[in-house]
């Protein structure tokens, strides 16, 4: 077998279209490498999807996240965009990355969760909560009524997934200096941090007492982009395309597609819980 | 003389109190050491603890009023202003707990009566309502078939109160180290071995005007009812935790460790079991002792002492084991944290909260229910 069929056979198609140069004499086309470069971003795909959806009427639409352990390399780019769209406070996660080790030296490697709020159907949370401040909105996603929650952190106890924290009221730059036009810092840069448009609703944070300080806090699958036709920022954000979104109501989807094969599985599912976050492994 | 101490004591737990509410309700709730991963600290267990009281002392004025044992003629009154004060008193303990106090009616008027919190809070209203008539009908016309009805009911709803509240708690099916059929079974157990703890010491240091021999018979009751209960008490825990163990479920590992070993090892074996079960059950098990007065009542707040401990060793140990393997580690931030010791502004508004219960108590038990006639009243 001549070295242009072994790497015909043998490497991936990127490999062999970036070695072909120096390969001289070989007969190796560009044709495949063309291909595989062209092929469409899963991105694209579903940013197509999530349009199609959203020409639905809510009620019809069964919001998932799909999440490949297998391609998730532990970046936290998702943890850190999510903090970034939503302005989350300090102290406050809705996707942090657990990390595992396995194995003994030398034989060690690591494992990642990224965890979102699953999105239970039958979700413990919103059973406790004594004053309906969190509950399922029409598509199916749990999310927070900040102005009724009375902050008896009941849902945090409940939840499985520990995907519920409290707003003790930090900001980022409470510590800083201020210097009126040369540093932000302090209360000057509460522009910034109130910025947060969750729920479709800017939110002040001006105090240690107004909302959503004083409440727990939690993904909601990014509902304020979602409404605007954009993909959850974890989604966008994810460099190995570990995070998949879409809606599982859509048999031609790229998450139904996803859910349906046979190594899928979804956290702590003795429970009853009915998570709307799927896992490939 | 044991009554100004404990006015003193009263009167410098809600002074050292001020500070913390003060700082709870002004500056949020920053400087408390609960958070994220264990959100339910000090506060909720003083909750747990006083409610508990208040459904014991509840049960206990039952014995005079319904069951009319001989033993308790004449300390209903005084049990059911015990209930009165303590039951106010942990509902403001975990009323500070929450992070907007201001939204409270919202639970009256936009209930979710799929929330066993909600279910509750209107249970421990109704309570209070049915403590508040009963004290009426004490005072007013104890023989009359209304107190018996109010009592009766109050009776019933003390031990769904006391229950519920183990519900509320085992009700997480997540949260194994709550999530066991036992755990609503021993609150109303712990209510009344809490309610004689609390007897023990008013009558042992606040009741001198009792007739002598019905103050040590009570006292030996309560002795006996107290060894009883604290016999009881360990069994659950015995039973609880060699469970555990032997089942080697981790987060149930995770969390018996935790009290047996851990961080709160001291608060369990020190707290809990020698100062809390053993010296009680034991000076008391000795008759002459348990109608000592000054002794018996010691040995009470020993006793409460042991209870109010075991309430933070049921909260807090539910929640040290992580929801998801590598949560503790995967963000870092304030209050994302397993680790959990209640800070001096907790430990401030407890000290308010048990200064107005002990303060309460003794003020109303003055002027109210052992009130000496004025000289026109005696005329008539």
């Amino acid at each position: 077998m001549t070295e242009a069929n072994l790497l015909q056979k043998y490497a991936s198609e990127v490999f062999a279209g970036l070695v072909a140069p120096a390969a001289e004499g070989l007969e190796i086309s560009a044709a495949p490498a063309a291909d595989a470069l062209a092929k469409e971003d899963v991105l694209v795909r579903m940013d197509r999807e999530l349009k199609r959806a959203l020409e639905k009427p809510a009620s019809e639409r069964r919001w998932v996240m799909v999440i490949d352990l297998r391609r998730c390399i532990g970046c936290h780019a998702c943890t850190v965009a999510c903090v970034a769209e939503n302005k989350l406070p300090p102290g406050v996660v809705y996707r942090p990355v657990m990390t595992e080790e396995v194995g003994t030296y030398p034989n060690v490697t690591l494992k990642f969760l990224p965890r979102p709020c699953m999105q239970c159907e039958k979700s413990p949370c919103t059973e406790v909560c004594p004053v309906t401040a969190t509950y399922h909105n029409e598509e199916g996603i749990v999310v927070v009524d900040y102005e009724q929650c009375i902050g008896c952190r009941a849902c945090m106890a409940a939840c499985p997934y520990g995907a519920r924290t409290f707003d003790f009221g930090y900001t980022y730059t409470e510590q800083l200096p201020v210097f009126d036009g040369v540093t932000i810092g302090g209360k000057t840069a509460g522009a910034y941090e109130h910025a947060s448009q969750e729920y479709g609703q800017a939110w002040e944070r001006n105090g240690r007492h107004e909302s959503p300080v004083g409440n727990v806090r939690k993904c909601h699958f990014c509902l304020h982009r979602i409404k605007d036709g954009i993909l959850p920022a974890c989604t966008t954000t994810c460099i190995g395309r570990a995070t998949f979104f879409g809606d599982a109501n859509d048999p031609d989807s790229l998450v139904t597609e996803l859910i349906n094969k046979p190594n899928v599985i979804r956290l702590k599912e003795e429970l009853g819980t009915e998570p709307r976050v799927y896992y490939i492994v | 003389m044991l009554k100004k101490i404990s006015y003193a004591v009263g009167a410098l737990a809600l002074l050292f109190g001020l500070w913390g509410v003060y700082v709870r309700l002004f500056e949020g709730e920053q400087s408390a050491n609960y958070g994220s991963y264990i959100g339910w600290g000090l506060w909720v267990a003083m909750y747990l603890f006083l409610a508990g009281l208040a459904a014991g002392a509840y049960m206990l004025a039952a014995f005079e009023y319904l069951f009319n044992v001989p033993h308790f003629k004449g300390t209903g009154k005084t049990m059911l202003w015990a209930a009165l004060i303590t039951l106010p008193a942990g509902l403001a303990s975990i009323g500070l707990d929450l992070g907007h106090i201001d939204r409270i009616w919202k639970v009256y008027l936009q209930p979710n009566f799929t929330s066993f919190l909600a279910i509750m809070v209107w249970g421990y209203t109704i309570f209070l309502i049915l403590i508040a008539l009963s004290l009426y009908f004490a005072f007013k016309s104890p023989e009359k078939a209304a107190m018996k009805v109010v009592m009766w009911i109050g009776f019933v709803v003390s031990i769904l109160v006391a229950g519920g509240v183990g519900f509320l708690l085992g009700g997480n099916a997540a949260r194994l180290y709550w999530h066991v059929g036992l755990l609503p079974v021993q609150f109303p157990v712990f209510a009344i071995a809490s309610g004689a703890a609390l007897m023990l010491v008013i009558v042992g240091w606040f009741m001198p005007n009792l007739e002598e021999k019905q103050r040590s018979d009570l006292l030996w009751l309560l002795a006996v009812i107290s060894i009883a209960t604290s016999v009881a008490k360990l069994y659950f825990v015995v039973a609880d935790y060699t469970q555990s163990l032997y089942g080697g479920v981790t987060d149930n590992l995770i969390a018996v460790n935790y009290v047996l070993n851990g961080p709160q090892a001291f608060t369990f074996w020190g707290v809990q079991i020698v100062l809390g079960l053993l010296i009680p059950v034991i000076v008391l098990a000795q008759p002459k002792l348990a109608k000592n007065g000054f002794v018996a009542g010691l040995m009470g707040l020993f006793l409460l002492i042991g209870y109010a401990a075991a309430r933070l060793l049921i909260v807090v140990p539910g929640q040290v084991a992580e929801m998801m393997p590598g949560q503790a580690e995967a963000f870092v931030g304030p209050k994302l944290t397993l680790e959990y010791t209640p800070s001096l502004m907790e430990w401030s508004v407890t000290s308010a909260v048990m200064g107005f219960a002990i303060l309460g108590i003794l003020i109303g038990m003055d002027y109210l229910i052992n009130r000496k006639p004025r000289s026109t009243e005696v005329k008539k």
